[in-house]
């Protein structure tokens, strides 16, 4: 009962997180060809609402029909699991050896990569069909998400809900109030909220990347390997960015925004005293940079050839 | 007689001849993939960036030069050519088939005058050649000519490169394992994620062997996974006695034995899973 | 054949005479569901060279060539018909189709499906479109039939009582029952093909695009998809566009035909009239009373079939003499061979 619930909500998250771009794309469209817009009621548009609950209609369904496959379930669970343990324990060993990276020490870090995990969970349970974006361009099956009067992005998306993502939300949850206590935050409305918003802001990151990774498949062939290297890239979005050198500083902040995954934002929490102006507006930045990779997929949709049939 | 040798002679060339069009057809379809290529390498050199760059500040902030046996230098050569070969050794054989289980295109694979094993290996040596040539070889070079003579150059290369072609062959025998289990589940994603977090993590590709606490180390040396990348990589930098006859051929061995064990594990389990799928009709 | 007078007009001036119906009331906006007008679609593609080094040339190669897929196609469908387009493999029937609902931009020309751009306004144009292509379903894969039918009632902002209504229609053309509750995944292929069709009719779309809808299936299920369409064709008033290779599907279905053949429009016309082009050829068979058996294709227009009949009866008893019309499929495989029309 309680999983419903944290799935209802996040659900909702997902979805207003691209109608912002949704509502964007149609009204360009509708102005072009305003007259003709007859055919549909003036109250049958089809805005966020209807969105969010078309979302939460297959959402339901999905998982009813998910429930019947209890094997596949189990074993991505487990696969969850195990991703998360090989993570900690490569973690662990690092930090058997070395006890501080540029003067971050193991409390620090083990906060970093618990927020990271945390920010990765949205990325899993609603953009996770994006791994099956090239197989579809390839067969020429995406064509089918064409044919629907509603966003291809929201369709194509909606398909899939990834349910073994929140496996790696109770372990980033669980590890992150660990390392809460043990470097003493403290614990207040204000610290809360912020935490939230920059955990949001830091999934808009992981998001973005994966959307314009999953996106090159549309102009180039063989791009599986753009997304497993950019899913790898995340796993060194858990280190304080500066580590890099300036020019790479630059690239990993703005070019492959991993440094947003998790460094930035949680400077807001783990220094209060001396914020980067960075850190501050990565929300902002946050929604730029999803809003640029929709628009880059969308390109892609329209760009592409449907000749794989 | 002699009418007998030719034929046999024959249906081997004939054999032979139908693996390298297999290899053939997989070096041009690599490359057909031409900005695929470019991104590639591209995308592998900003992950040595960020390999380069972690592994600077941990050094930096260890306060010493040599960490377990390893300094900086030969960190950066291990985990480079690691990120190299795996590269090099990276198969989509576990999602390749749970696409065609699902389409069941597997049946005109079972079709094919081949085995089914051998088939899938021949078809991806095109591949592998072309990685090694386009991702292996200009890494190799360039860490060469970065770290100056770090690498020792002399017959060591040699005795590597065997390795790695041992070190091909237990990876595809747990690739063929791994994908197998599709046979039983849809659960690609979950199955595929569970074999490379595992390879890459007990086979050193992450994080060098010689960090590991001793007790991982020890369970470590007994499992598979070393042989795909700590072993072919301890021979080229002439580690863990490599630089001797006795423990080079112990590595080798090693690998060898793990081969045959996977590879007849593998075709039990293959042939068993087959034979399942072929009574439920696919 | 000679298109409506309204294409004359720049197809801008069409679009506001047809706002002027659409504001009124959505369906009835003019006897046009579709107006294409010299439209072409060109594809770049990369030159490939042969064998080894022509791969390793193609690494760097800008060598693009331009293939036209369709090449200045002009034709219009009006509310209500069945069309059957033709054309072999790699004519370009789906890139037709695929821009007509949408999903490519035309190189060149003006395309209008009810009175919109498909192009610019791809979802608006889907409001009104219903899709069944080939052998891919579209359906939600794990969900049962009447779960997909629900979201696609929801995706489409049916009113409840159309939806009843068409669901009552459906039964009354078919027996639904045994798949309403049927996983799509767990389908054979000829309940999946069902499936998609009822799915593409749901929300009552002006125009249906069916690509290849009874490939691959049985006698019977063919029939039954073939009464099922040509029932919602006249319950609904549907256009309806069939892209088929199967002739049994056009002569069941299709009045008027268009046959497009490496990417530009060589027939559009009654398929009876078509056959009347070949009619002059009639297949004579005759059957002697020693059992054998002779056939011969005859051109009327040049030989006599009595004459000939004459000359094999004077050869060898005759028992029985029949003649054969041509049919659509021969027809067609005429035309695709090169034949004159």
């Amino acid at each position: 009962m309680g999983d419903d619930r944290i799935l209802n909500a996040g659900s909702g998250g997902g979805v207003s997180g691209f109608s912002g771009g949704v509502g964007n794309g149609e009204k360009g469209i509708n102005g072009a060809n305003g007259g003709s817009a007859g055919t549909l009621a003036e109250g049958r548009r089809r805005g966020l609402g209807f969105y969010v609950r078309i979302y939460r209609k297959i959402l339901v369904q999905d998982l009813k029909s998910k429930m019947s496959y209890r094997a596949d379930f189990i074993i991505s669970t487990i696969g969850m699991i195990m991703t998360n343990l090989a993570g900690f324990l490569t973690f662990m060993i690092l930090f058997g050896r070395f006890p501080s990276i540029n003067g971050w020490d193991y409390h620090h870090m083990l906060f970093l990569y618990a927020f990271s995990l945390i920010a990765l969970t949205p990325v899993q349970c609603f953009f996770d069909n994006n791994w099956n974006l090239r197989f579809m361009v390839q067969s020429g099956d995406f064509i089918k998400y064409c044919f629907r009067p509603v966003n291809v992005f929201f369709y194509f998306m909606s398909e899939v809900f990834d349910v073994k993502g929140l496996g790696q939300l109770a372990f980033g949850v669980g590890t992150l109030i660990y390392a809460w206590n043990k470097i003493g935050l403290g614990v207040s409305v204000v610290i809360i909220l912020k935490l939230i918003v920059y955990l949001m802001t830091a999934s808009l990151f992981m998001i973005a990347i994966m959307n314009a990774a999953a996106a090159t498949c549309f102009w180039i062939q063989g791009s599986g390997y753009v997304m497993v290297i950019m899913f790898r890239f995340k796993d060194f979005a858990k280190y304080p960015a500066s580590i890099f050198s300036s020019v790479f500083k630059f690239v990993f902040t703005f070019i492959i925004p991993i440094a947003f995954i998790a460094y930035y934002p949680s400077l807001v929490l783990l220094q209060p005293d001396s914020v980067p102006l960075l850190s501050w507006l990565s929300p902002l930045i946050g929604l730029l940079f999803f809003w640029l990779s929709y628009k880059f997929w969308m390109l892609g949709v329209r760009k592409y050839d449907f000749t794989g049939s | 007689m002699s009418s007998n040798e030719t034929m046999t002679q024959g249906r081997k060339r004939r054999t032979n001849n139908r693996l390298w069009a297999l290899t053939r057809a997989g070096i041009m379809e690599s490359l057909q993939f031409r900005l695929g290529t470019f991104v590639t390498l591209f995308a592998n050199l900003i992950y040595l960036v960020l390999v380069y760059y972690l592994w600077k500040a941990i050094y930096d902030s260890a306060g010493t030069d040599v960490v377990n046996g390893m300094s900086f230098n030969d960190t950066m050569i291990y985990l480079i050519l690691a990120t190299a070969l795996f590269n090099f050794l990276e198969m989509f054989v576990v999602w390749d088939m749970s696409r065609a289980i699902q389409s069941g295109k597997i049946i005109l694979d079972l079709l094919k005058p081949m085995k089914y094993r051998r088939y899938t290996f021949w078809s991806y040596s095109g591949a592998h050649v072309m990685q090694f040539i386009l991702s292996f070889v200009p890494t190799f070079i360039v860490v060469m000519i970065v770290t100056g003579g770090a690498i020792h150059i002399g017959l060591n290369m040699i005795w590597f490169m065997i390795s790695v072609i041992f070190a091909l062959l237990v990876n595809f025998n747990i690739e063929m394992i791994v994908a197998t289990i599709c046979l039983y589940t849809e659960s690609t994603w979950g199955i595929n994620i569970v074999k490379e977090t595992i390879v890459l993590l007990l086979s050193g590709a992450s994080i060098p062997l010689a960090f590991f606490p001793d007790s991982l180390a020890r369970i470590v040396k007994y499992l598979p996974f070393r042989a795909v990348y700590d072993t072919p990589l301890s021979i080229l930098l002439q580690k863990n006695g490599s630089d001797e006859w006795l423990g080079l051929f112990s590595l080798w061995g090693q690998q060898i034995i793990w081969i045959v064990i996977l590879s007849v594990a593998g075709t039990l389990f293959w042939n068993h899973s087959v034979k399942k799928i072929t009574v439920n009709g696919g | 054949m000679v298109l409506n007078s309204t294409c004359n007009y720049n197809i801008l001036d069409i679009e506001k005479e047809n706002n002027r119906y659409f504001t009124s009331k959505g369906k009835n906006m003019g006897n046009e569901a579709i107006i294409m007008k010299n439209v072409c679609k060109d594809f770049k593609v990369l030159n490939r060279h042969e064998g080894l080094k022509g791969s390793i040339r193609d690494l760097f190669s800008r060598d693009y060539k331009t293939i036209s897929a369709v090449k200045d196609v002009t034709l219009t469908v009006g509310k209500g018909e069945m069309i059957g387009y033709l054309g072999p493999n790699g004519a370009g029937k789906s890139t037709t189709i695929k821009m007509m609902t949408g999903v490519l931009e035309p190189t060149s020309g003006e395309i209008l499906v009810n009175g919109v751009v498909p192009y610019q306004n791809r979802t608006k144009n889907c409001e009104n479109i219903g899709v069944v292509f080939g052998q891919r379903s579209q359906l939600w894969w794990s969900l049962p039939l009447i779960e997909s039918f629900k979201l696609l009632r929801d995706i489409y902002m049916v009113d409840e009582k159309d939806y009843q209504d068409m669901l009552d229609l459906y039964s009354s053309l078919v027996d639904i029952e045994p798949i309403l509750h049927k996983p799509v995944r767990q389908m054979s292929l000829g309940q999946r093909t069902l499936s998609d069709i009822l799915a593409a009719f749901l929300h009552n779309p002006d125009i249906v695009f069916l690509d290849e809808p009874t490939i691959g299936l049985d006698v019977s299920m063919k029939s039954k998809i073939r009464s099922l369409i040509a029932g919602l064709n006249e319950q609904k008033k549907t256009t309806v566009i069939l892209t088929t290779h199967d002739m049994g599907d056009v002569d069941a279905l299709c009045k008027r035909i268009i046959i497009i053949d490496k990417g530009m429009k060589i027939y559009d016309n009654d398929i009876e009239k078509l056959k009347s082009y070949f009619g002059a050829y009639r297949t004579l068979k005759l059957i002697f009373e020693d059992g054998s058996i002779e056939e011969t294709v005859i051109d009327e227009s040049k030989t006599d079939i009595m004459d000939v009949i004459k000359q094999n009866d004077r050869q060898k008893k005759i028992k029985d003499i029949q003649l054969i019309e041509i049919s659509t499929e021969q027809v067609i495989k005429k035309i695709y061979e090169g034949g004159d029309i």
